[in-house]
């Protein structure tokens, strides 16, 4: 066999291992940079005895039970309505065009910030909100708001329904990919035939020959999305209780005391976080061994309908209602960012105004800047390794092995409160000051996986016959990645760059606890406005949080059709 | 059920691709008859299969009637169409074993009765003792024979067969061949066969059409 030797080659065969490395190394060391203080180690601050200070101090936090019961529930509750509506969709839109339509919706709905949504929900469903103004007082009878606590309400509803807006356009999306994949996409469509011609109703039909198919593909990103649920900070600190706050909120808190010694319970808090997010994933497994032996044995009980047309009614209505949700609170930010003096029962405010974006947009320009030039850095390397990682998978005609693709997707399974901590208290001990490069890497650790997840699919699809044409031209591995791959990977190479930046845009922690306030993002200060000043300035500010990522995908959308379309 | 309720009859169906007519039809069939239709690739074989069990493809249009025992089924819901399909694969359920495979096609009744049919038929096709077997773990034949007994324990009064022999070589073929035709005889179902080869339009002993003929200027 011929061993071709081109630095072109030494670097691409290089890449999976530095990738695997630069995404390993910081969530490890991270996770050590938090085990050590929780024990009480903590040179810098002199302690440097190990107990279980921080466990006891933990532990008698007042509250500390509720926070605990508030993050499980609402991640546990929030991702299982989350699965639940996207098999409602997915089972009666299966074989409907409208799934294609709702498909569509989901990519700009999916880059959405946690934080802006969060804060246009809680616009939404607060006592002055929209809703209530839409219903009043012709059907409420208020001609005050009411008095409720809403957001921010103790037992979490306004949690759960702002992560259940959140992970729903996740879950669908997914599992539309990986309906979308050739031998997938043939099994499932010719065992649902089967299933119908053999008597049973179309959602039951889904249920019983589609579902066990797919739910395998489902599994991982749901268990990701329970990860990040449960270890959540933007919509909990935005939509969620105070007194107390979910137990990563209070992590966070604790972490960014004035008193430093507070790291160590913030530490302890971290380690216990992971548990209990192990403890999520547990019962949902468990959760899914008592719907696989109940289910089991329903499968062929000859049963060829459930209620079929309860569920698709149900289904109908639900849908629209997620839909109006998400357009009446584009419409309530918009209002509410142009709105002067606006009272309540009002629906369209007494008047409008462009003071909140006058001021908003003297601040902005530095704060869009620094989002931009994180993003276009992290989503550049992110663009570098995922490529140069595909095309070493192709060059050695083996995918990456199981255990390396699930260390891709480590920084979305690990919650991000525990590592985050670490490696700044790691950057901290070897005195590292580049506060810019470290919000990258940090920016890098979340964008990469879906840079990846989005660029792996066509990569691994491209034509190689192409490849071996030019090659027998006499073109270099080099030549023909660069003049024969990349052209024809360059609509899915702008998408997953438009994602990228999208998802850098949205780190809030990351940016908060590498940045170290030096480097402020829009995220950062969206969720700073949010939780003290106007609510006419937030709106302003989750506008521009929206518009930003949607530049990113209309740039990405244009430039093939403008640059990259046949000419005669 | 009575055999007579089972005549198939498809009176002046015109599919249009596009809104171009890609083919037209007017035959009956009577229970227990197995017509074969044949055609170059395109011509809408499979179309004519998709729009029998009610899945025709959203680019395909159809006029005309399909008349069921005597009853206008052109309107019914695939689901309650009484259709059943064969395909090229079998789409055995992987989730299933293989006596769960059959028995998924089945209707409600007692497990106890379910589980001495699935018995008796596996034997019937020399596959005794195979009911907890994994469909994976089966060859292409014994994998086409349990597709087979799935839709006949499941009482369709019309079967479609989309080409369902074309991936078995040829001594499981006319093997597999017989079997089917055999127990679409022995209860008197309709069928209808599409195929590129001759030999199963002989095998099958029916009437043939050729859709290429079929199709207007």
């Amino acid at each position: 066999m011929i061993v071709d030797t081109s630095l072109f080659t030494r670097w691409v065969k290089l890449t999976p291992s530095i990738l695997i490395t630069l995404l390993l190394v910081p969530v490890v060391a991270g996770l050590l940079g938090v085990i050590l203080p929780a024990f009480g180690w903590l040179p810098a601050l002199g302690e440097d005895s190990v107990d279980f200070r921080g466990f006891k101090a933990l532990f008698q936090t007042p509250g500390f039970v509720t926070m605990l019961t508030l993050s499980f529930s609402t991640s546990f509750i929030s991702t299982f309505f989350a699965v639940i509506l996207s098999i409602l969709i997915l089972g009666n839109y299966f074989d409907s065009k409208l799934l294609g339509h709702i498909q569509k919706l989901l990519g700009p709905i999916l880059v959405i910030p946690h934080a802006a949504a969060a804060i246009a929900i809680g616009f939404l469903i607060a006592p002055s909100g929209l809703i209530m103004r839409l219903f009043s007082p012709w059907l409420s009878g208020a001609e005050l708001p009411p008095d409720i606590l809403l957001p921010n309400d103790p037992l979490g509803f306004s949690i759960i329904l702002g992560l259940t807006l959140k992970e729903l356009p996740f879950i669908l999306l997914m599992a539309m990919a990986a309906m979308q994949q050739k031998e997938i996409k043939q099994t499932i469509e010719g065992q649902y035939k089967v299933a119908l011609s053999l008597g049973y109703y179309p959602f039951t039909s889904f249920c019983k020959a589609v579902l066990p198919i797919l739910y395998p593909f489902m599994r991982l990103p749901i268990f990701a999305i329970l990860a990040y649920s449960s270890a959540s900070i933007e919509i909990p600190l935005i939509l969620g209780p105070n007194t107390p706050p979910t137990l990563a909120v209070a992590i966070m808190q604790w972490f960014n005391d004035v008193d430093l010694h507070l790291r160590i319970q913030a530490s302890a808090g971290a380690l216990v976080q992971v548990i209990l997010t192990l403890c999520v994933l547990f019962t949902w497994w468990l959760l899914e061994q008592c719907v696989k032996r109940f289910c089991l044995s329903r499968l062929i009980n000859g049963r060829r309908t459930y209620a079929d047309m309860t569920w698709k009614f149900l289904t109908h209505c639900i849908t629209l209602l997620v839909l109006f949700a998400i357009v009446l609170a584009l419409i309530g930010l918009v209002l509410w960012s142009f709105a002067g003096y606006w009272s309540f029962p009002k629906a369209y405010p007494d008047q409008l105004v462009t003071l909140h974006w006058q001021s908003a947009l003297q601040q902005l320009p530095e704060i869009i800047n620094d989002t931009i030039l994180v993003a276009l850095a992290a989503t550049g390397i992110a663009l570098f390794l995922a490529l140069f990682t595909l095309e070493a998978e192709q060059q050695r005609r083996t995918q990456l092995s199981s255990v390396a693709s699930l260390m891709i997707y480590l920084p979305l399974l690990v919650p991000s409160i525990a590592f985050l901590f670490g490696i700044v208290w790691v950057k901290e001990i070897i005195g590292v000051n580049a506060v810019f490069s470290m919000v990258v890497v940090g920016h890098l650790l979340f964008v990469m996986p879906y840079v990846f997840l989005s660029l792996a699919t066509s990569y691994r699809k491209l034509d190689l016959r192409y490849a071996k044409v030019a090659a027998s031209l006499g073109c270099s591995p080099w030549s023909v990645f660069y003049s024969v791959k990349l052209p024809q990977l360059m609509p899915p190479i702008l998408f997953s760059s438009a994602l990228g930046l999208a998802i850098s845009f949205s780190q809030y922690l990351p940016t908060l606890l590498l940045g170290g306030g030096r480097i402020n993002t829009l995220t950062t200060e969206a969720v700073a406005i949010a939780s003290g000043a106007s609510r006419r300035i937030s709106a302003v500010y989750v506008i521009i949080q929206l518009l930003l990522p949607a530049f990113g995908f209309i740039l990405a959308w244009l430039i093939p059709k403008l640059f990259f379309r046949p000419r005669c | 059920m009575d055999p007579a309720n089972n005549m198939l009859s498809i009176q002046n169906l015109c599919i249009y691709k596009n809104e171009s007519l890609l083919f037209t039809l007017d035959t009956s069939l009577l229970a227990g008859e197995i017509l074969t239709i044949m055609g170059p690739s395109g011509s809408g074989k499979s179309t004519l299969l998709s729009w029998l069990s009610g899945m025709l493809y959203p680019a395909f249009t159809a006029e005309g009637k399909l008349l069921l025992g005597g009853q206008d089924i052109s309107q019914t819901p695939s689901h309650l169409r009484q259709i059943a399909l064969l395909f090229q694969d079998p789409l055995l359920f992987n989730h299933l074993t293989v006596a769960g495979n059959i028995e998924f096609g089945m209707q409600a009744s007692k497990s106890n009765s379910k589980k001495e049919r699935i018995s008796k038929a596996l034997a019937s096709v020399n596959l005794s003792g195979m009911e907890m077997r994994a469909p994976k773990s089966l060859s292409g034949g014994q994998q086409a024979r349990v597709a087979l007994l799935r839709v006949l324990l499941n009482e369709p009064r019309v079967i479609l067969l989309d080409e369902p022999f074309s991936k078995l070589d040829s001594q499981l073929r006319q093997a597999t061949r017989e079997l089917v035709f055999e127990q679409i005889r022995q209860r008197g179902l309709t069928a209808i066969l599409v195929t590129h080869d001759q030999s199963d339009a002989d095998a099958a002993a029916g009437k043939v059409i050729n859709l290429s003929n079929t199709r207007s200027a």
